[in-house]
């Protein structure tokens, strides 16, 4: 199994909204049938830049967040929307239901989303989320993340995920990311340091690939 | 490879993943406007103040819905936040149905707690259309087929269609595995 289950027992907020009875069986292919196109124009070219949706820059660490978006037969997924969302630097979301006592910054809104290209490639500039608290169990904080939604090529592909950050000690004692039943699974929801996309003196490189599900349908043109 | 893993979507998805007029489901035919609301609701009956729910229809036509142009959204897509009493609106075209199949209009719900999607389907017939669906033949002798029938409660232009969705319990929805 890649995905978690619904009912974890350390997540209490799975307690009363997993179904408990027994799924119903749809075929292999069900979701595999041309998704929803995108147009190139449904985004802006400024989008993917976290740190230019304000006045100024916002505080924290400034960081090039890029990979591919691949199907899992290594196909680039190919001009299909990535939208991200995340704390600030100090682990507050621009978000009304965040009462987390720790500083709002007013350059920073925290969301991005872009169509990946031809390869699959995106390329977010962004800062580094802090860590911040929630209410799960004594002394809960969950490791810095990043939130990914992914609109996929075919509904087989949709896929909404959370991206972590490698040697965060956080991580062992996280339920959210330790639901994820599978060790590979987990590995691969922890980005890589990656100095090659760095920008030298500015922003330190993280890569995230991120696999979709194989789709023998794409919508026309991709 | 072995894909990506899901993760909840969280409590605080709200400004990233709104889209301009979301409830509003975009055809490039013309077709009879229909309204679907209702509310989600927990295991203990209480509603879900903070989940995302997305639709993926048929054209009034029947068809897969052409792709969009320019700047637009994409068709037959719809994406509507729940309310703070756990309702849901969204705006559309009655979808076409293939030969001898019912209406229906695909359903995923996305929410904190929900380690990942959940993935239903709404039908706009009559029961007697539904259970004649080949994919609920395993239901063919439960009650539980009607969590998958909207209820027409206004009939008029637009027809307004009800339907809750119910995770866990007394009335649960029908999910689809994955």
């Amino acid at each position: 199994m890649i995905d978690p289950p619904y009912l974890y027992e350390d997540y209490r907020s799975t307690h009363l909204r997993a179904p408990k009875e027994k799924l119903l069986d749809v075929p292999a292919n069900f979701f595999d049938r041309p998704g929803p196109l995108v147009p190139s124009g449904f985004v802006r070219d400024s989008d993917n830049d976290l740190t230019a949706h304000g006045k100024g820059a916002p505080l924290g660490e400034r960081m090039v967040l890029s990979g591919r978006v691949l199907d899992s037969d290594g196909r680039p997924v190919r001009r299909t929307l990535v939208e991200i969302w995340q704390a600030n630097a100090s682990g507050r979301y621009h978000h009304p239901v965040d009462t987390h006592d720790a500083p709002l910054d007013p350059n920073f809104h925290g969301m991005g989303r872009m169509l990946t290209d031809d390869e699959g490639r995106y390329r977010f500039v962004t800062v580094k989320p802090g860590a911040y608290p929630w209410l799960n169990h004594p002394f809960a904080w969950r490791p810095a993340h990043i939130h990914f939604s992914l609109l996929g090529n075919a509904p087989v592909q949709r896929l909404i995920t959370q991206m972590y950050f490698p040697g965060d000690p956080l991580l062992a004692l996280d339920p959210v990311y330790n639901s994820v039943p599978d060790g590979e699974g987990r590995k691969r929801l922890v980005c890589a340091l990656a100095l090659e996309s760095s920008v030298e003196g500015d922003a330190l490189g993280y890569r995230y690939d991120i696999v979709l599900n194989g789709a023998k349908s794409t919508p026309f043109g991709v | 490879m072995q894909r990506t893993p899901s993760q909840t979507v969280g409590p605080f998805f709200h400004e990233a993943l709104r889209w301009p007029d979301g409830e509003k489901v975009r055809f490039a035919e013309t077709g009879q406007p229909i309204v679907l609301l209702g509310r989600l609701l927990d295991g203990a009956g209480e509603p879900l103040a903070d989940s995302l729910i997305e639709t993926w229809q048929l054209s009034p036509l029947g068809k897969p819905p052409a792709p969009a142009a320019g700047a637009a959204r994409p068709h037959g897509l719809g994406r509507v936040e729940t309310g703070k009493d756990g309702t849901y609106r969204i705006e559309t075209l009655m979808p076409g149905a293939p030969e001898g199949a019912a209406p229906c209009i695909e359903v995923t719900v996305f929410a904190r707690g929900l380690l990942k999607p959940l993935h239903t389907r709404v039908y706009l017939a009559d029961e007697a259309r539904v259970r004649a669906e080949p994919l609920l033949k395993p239901l063919a002798g439960s009650t539980r087929l009607k969590t998958l029938i909207a209820a027409p409660e206004a009939v008029g232009n637009p027809t307004v269609y009800h339907w809750d969705i119910r995770l866990q319990g007394v009335g649960e929805t029908v999910f689809f595995a994955t």
